[in-house]
């Protein structure tokens, strides 16, 4: 008798841990994920997320029928953030609105594989008409999870899909799988590193070994460098404990820094910075976001925009018009330059005019986070 | 239905691990944290064997040797070097974050166009199309029973005698002039060799090789056995590698019943500690004596 009272209060005690985080766990219920998104990534997000709840009404008309997606996100991070807000975004732009005529479910792994397949079994057992996979390994789970019930997975912030095997070579789909890539625009990235520090000859790169996409931008970066003249010199860590004495080490040996889209590393960007900018080093970002925190430039892609051309894909797939294994996976084009001003201004830089004025953002102050 | 088959899915891919943690914790009384580093490395050995080409039913047997042979180096650094148990897991852990990343080649390995144990020609032929949903389930249930039963028969031998002294009573060891060191070492190796079997069907299941799914293998083994144990104590007759199994199908299912019940994914990990807790407590309150070191 005494044994079942024990376990009856073990019950409730999970079932009343259970209750109180639904409560406080918005993404999942009705409300609009656009505000945490928000929170996480600053002003211009906020902007943007502003527009996302007023625009809809105006620009698509609301698509018939109720959807469910479930979104599972691989880590906590800006970029990754900036996907699931333009995805949003790009659904609504096709009528399907969250909290109209579509529900999602948003679920983060934090950055751990197990936990990854689990929310891909729970959204296929709540009946997900579309998954959407934000970043390599958890589109991986997402394949090898639906492929049996044939749910189709829509993935984002995949760098090379053709190399995680979830398109073939000529970038047809594996199975009911498609979506956006986000690929670094590397030539063009080094060609604006020449353009502003016309001297520089080494650059350094730090990037996580655990990380397959930066294990890949590496070699990419590697194999171009001389063509620009520039050599570079990589720095390998394994956590973010690594990343003060990595940084140390590899300042002493190079004339600027670039970054990749490392979750890792960027993850450390404001101390990396820091100690750069006590040696005077400029710091090249992958994408706006680590450009508006302190970095010098970047030639990088939009997430928000990536995001939503990845959400008009999945618009397709729900009402029908196409499958997913229909639809080869994309790429954004053109790659925009951002700089910040006040960076140049402390290190003695010039921004040149060419870049500036071709510019797709240019920040004249540091965003602290 | 689909939550059901993925609670057990998951939950036998992790007995099969638990029932090397329950050698090492119960049996040994030895906290191997060499399993977060085994784990991924049968899943590296796997992506890699298949990928040039080795029968996926060959690349069980080889994880298994190569989760072996890392459970021989903690077993030796601990015996032999004489460095406390948890630490010599610790160093073992942290090495095979660079050996893995060594034999893999890079930190995310998918596989999904190759055959596997749960995706080949023979099973598209024999298999009706009406089971086809139960397949994983079904090829898991074999080997998990298969692994259970081999430990259970060698829990029976000579050698395995020995490994259960060694746990309750060293000094008896010592006594019939056997090296209670090597007995250790042994129980290490087949413990670990366990751990990178699961990892090594983890992947074939999921078709890839990611660097960080090893990442608190240790505690999941820890309360998959702890749970097991402990709620199968009452049924004198339950072998204790039977508890192990439905201890991790149990702990699978409390998971995915929080996630269920609308906890984010991210609070998983409180949830675990918490479910590991309560049982613990809950246990001790039941020997109405506290084993210090549980």
């Amino acid at each position: 008798m005494k044994k079942s009272v024990k376990v009856m209060m073990m019950a409730a005690a999970m079932m009343a841990l259970a209750g109180c985080s639904s409560n406080k766990a918005p993404e999942t219920t009705a409300a609009p994920a656009e505000t945490t998104a928000a929170a996480t990534t600053g002003e211009t997000t906020a902007a943007q997320a502003e527009e996302t709840t007023t625009m809809p009404e105006g620009v698509a008309e609301i698509v018939d029928g109720t959807f469910t997606v479930g979104i599972g996100q691989f880590a906590e991070h800006g970029s990754l953030d900036n996907c699931r807000t333009g995805f949003l975004q790009g659904l609504a732009d096709e009528g399907i609105v969250e909290g109209k005529n579509l529900t999602v479910l948003y679920e983060n792994a934090q950055a751990d594989g197990g936990t990854a397949s689990q929310i891909m079994d729970n959204f296929l057992a709540k009946k997900a008409d579309v998954i959407c996979a934000i970043a390599t390994p958890i589109a991986q789970s997402a394949y090898s999870a639906a492929k049996k019930d044939g749910v189709p997975v829509i993935y984002t912030a995949v760098t090379d899909p053709v190399l995680a095997e979830l398109a073939g070579a000529d970038g047809t789909p594996v199975g009911e799988i498609t979506g956006t890539s986000d690929k670094l625009p590397v030539e063009k990235q080094l060609e604006m590193i020449r353009k502003m520090l016309p001297d520089a000859k080494k650059i350094g790169i730090m990037y996580s070994t655990s990380e397959i996409n930066s294990v890949s931008a590496i070699e990419e970066y590697k194999a171009a460098a001389g063509n620009y003249g520039f050599e570079i010199v990589e720095s390998g860590i394994s956590t973010t404990a690594d990343i003060p004495l990595a940084a140390d080490n590899l300042l002493g040996k190079v004339d600027c820094l670039n970054n990749l889209t490392d979750n890792t590393v960027v993850s450390s960007l404001p101390l990396i910075l820091d100690k750069a900018a006590k040696k005077n080093i400029p710091v090249f970002g992958s994408e706006v976001e680590q450009v508006k925190i302190g970095c010098l430039a970047a030639v990088g892609l939009d997430y928000v925009k990536l995001g939503e051309q990845t959400g008009k894909m999945a618009a397709k797939v729900l009402k029908g018009e196409k499958k997913a294994s229909e639809m080869n996976f994309e790429v954004i084009e053109e790659a925009a330059f951002y700089g910040n001003n006040k960076v140049a201004e402390n290190l003695g830089v010039e921004i040149p005019a060419e870049l500036a004025d071709s510019a797709a953002g240019l920040f004249d102050e540091i965003t602290v986070k | 239905m689909t939550i059901v088959l993925g609670v057990l899915e998951e939950g036998l891919i992790y007995a099969i691990m638990a029932l090397g943690v329950y050698i090492t914790y119960k049996i040994l009384d030895f906290p191997d944290l060499s399993v977060d580093g085994t784990f991924p490395m049968g899943a590296a050995v796997t992506a890699m064997l298949i990928l040039k080409g080795v029968d996926p039913v060959v690349t069980l047997v080889l994880a298994f040797l190569g989760g072996a042979a890392a459970g021989c180096v903690t077993g030796f650094i601990h015996v032999k070097m004489k460095v406390r148990d948890l630490l010599s897991g610790i160093i073992v852990m942290t090495a095979l974050y660079s050996i893995n990343l060594r034999i893999a080649g890079k930190s995310n390995v998918p596989i999904f166009s190759k055959e596997t144990i749960f995706e080949n020609e023979w099973l598209t032929n024999h298999v009706p199309e009406a089971l086809d949903p139960y397949v994983v389930t079904i090829i898991l249930l074999i080997i998990v029973v298969i692994c259970k039963i081999l430990l259970d028969l060698y829990m029976q031998t000579r050698s395995g005698y020995l490994l259960r002294a060694v746990g309750d009573n060293d000094t008896l060891v010592t006594s019939l002039a056997k090296d209670k060191g090597m007995v250790k070492i042994i129980g290490l190796a087949i413990a670990n060799g366990f751990a990178a079997l699961a990892g090594c069907v983890y992947c074939q299941q999921k078709g890839f090789f990611e660097i960080s799914m090893g990442t608190g293998t240790m505690v999941i083994g820890l309360a998959n056995v702890i749970i097991g144990t402990k709620l199968l104590k009452k049924f004198g007759a339950v072998k204790a590698t039977t508890a192990v199994i439905v201890g991790s199908i149990v702990y699978k299912a409390c998971v995915s019943l929080a996630i269920a019940l609308g906890m984010g994914a991210s609070d998983l990990k409180l949830i675990t500690s918490v479910l590991f807790l309560g049982i613990l407590v809950f246990s001790n309150m039941q020997d109405g004596r506290g084993k210090t070191h549980a």
